[in-house]
């Protein structure tokens, strides 16, 4: 039992707030070069910048777990394929209920 | 007696029963087949949140969460560690807010299907019992299924915030509290903080003393710097505004905590100043 290492729920709003930290959002893929780089729409529409290699192709949302380098860029350690379906209003509104009045069940 | 229900009860869900070294633990009454269904119902739970349970009492190895007493939980998070031997599967999962172990004992083939099915790095749903074990908490493993359609994790945070709610303001209303009371001890935990303790053990606080809790907001109250610097004390009105309490409800404080010589009263019978701050 260890909480010593949590991932953050973060759309690019809440980024801002935990840089260095580690983090976790969902994003609409845009833009994957496999240069290590992958461009990406945040839950709440804004783009963001993904660092990292992912180890297999990516489907349209995934789920990058890593550390927020900037106020746009997160440093991805772990890439999740989502699917092709997914519905970004609800995590947003999760990223926004575990950021803010439910901080202490999440952090 | 309630050693032997740790044999013969649910034997397929506990399989505590089979390591000597649990044996000697005290048997789990969670488990006797005479408890209400109420206290088996399911719980979607973050590990942060198990974390932070709260155990009843020593001898029943039972958790509190929010009021609620702890049995069936529900997780989802990424599965890691993956460990198999013989008559068990271990592993560790990890839903973001912190990672705990997990037991899966496997009695038959179906059981062992499920398992090998499992990849570290996969995002998978778990149902289980959760145990108090030398100190630590784990969960014993009913079922585990790979999650297909990522709507729910989102989903599933989403049900551990509304349980969440739901239990502390059940908690709320049998404490016939003013509902405003604890819905500003919930919300505004992280910024007004006069609940330094974790949510779960207010609310035990709550069931127990209604008056308490109020003569508790008293005090804190007074002790803040602003009232301290107060010569003249702070009014009676003034805690009926900033708690929100009806005024019947602060007398009985206010003479609860001026019995036990932890205010004093000022200029007049209406302002007081706290004991406590030199």
């Amino acid at each position: 039992m260890d909480t010593s290492n949590p991932a953050v729920f973060v759309n690019s709003e809440l980024l801002r707030l935990h840089v260095g930290r580690r983090v976790r959002a969902v994003i609409q893929v845009l833009k994957s070069d496999g240069g290590g780089s992958v461009i990406g729409k945040s839950t709440d529409d804004q783009q963001l910048v993904i660092k990292g290699y992912p180890s297999a192709p990516l489907s349209t949302f995934v789920e990058v777990i890593g550390i927020a380098e900037g106020n746009q860029s997160i440093r991805a350690e772990i890439f999740t394929n989502f699917g092709d379906v997914f519905d970004m209003s609800c995590y947003n509104a999760v990223c926004q209920l575990a950021n803010r009045d439910y901080k202490h069940l999440f952090l | 007696m309630y050693g032997n229900s740790q044999f013969d009860g649910n034997a397929a869900f506990s399989g505590g029963g089979f390591m000597p070294s649990q044996a000697t633990q005290n048997a789990d009454p969670a488990f006797s087949p005479a408890k209400s269904r109420e206290a088996q119902a399911l719980l979607p739970l973050t590990v942060k949140q198990i974390s932070e349970a709260f155990q009843a009492s020593d001898d029943k190895a039972n958790f509190l969460i929010d009021g609620v007493d702890v049995n069936n939980v529900k997780l989802l998070g990424m599965l890691y560690e993956k460990t198999e031997r013989v008559t068990d599967v271990s592993f560790v999962l990890d839903d973001g807010t912190g990672r705990i172990d997990c037991h899966r004992w496997v009695n038959e083939a179906v059981d062992t299907k499920e398992m090998e099915l499992l990849l570290n790095g996969m995002y998978v749903k778990v149902h289980g019992h959760l145990k108090g074990f030398q100190g630590k908490k784990q969960l014993m493993v009913y079922s585990v299924r790979p999650v297909t359609d990522y709507d729910e994790v989102a989903n599933h945070f989403a049900d551990c915030i509304y349980v969440h709610c739901y239990n502390t303001r059940l908690r709320s209303q049998d404490a016939h509290q003013v509902p405003g009371h604890m819905q500003n001890s919930t919300f505004n935990t992280p910024s007004k903080g006069y609940q330094s303790t974790p949510s779960n053990n207010v609310s035990v606080q709550y069931n127990t003393d209604e008056v308490k809790g109020i003569e508790r907001k008293i005090l804190d109250f007074l002790q803040q710097p602003s009232c301290i610097a107060k010569e003249k004390g702070v009014h009676r009105d003034e805690f009926v505004q900033y708690l929100n309490v009806p005024e019947n409800k602060i007398l009985e404080a206010i003479e609860s905590l001026e019995s036990e010589g932890l205010i004093y009263s000022t200029i007049d019978e209406f302002h007081f100043k706290s004991t406590a701050n030199g």
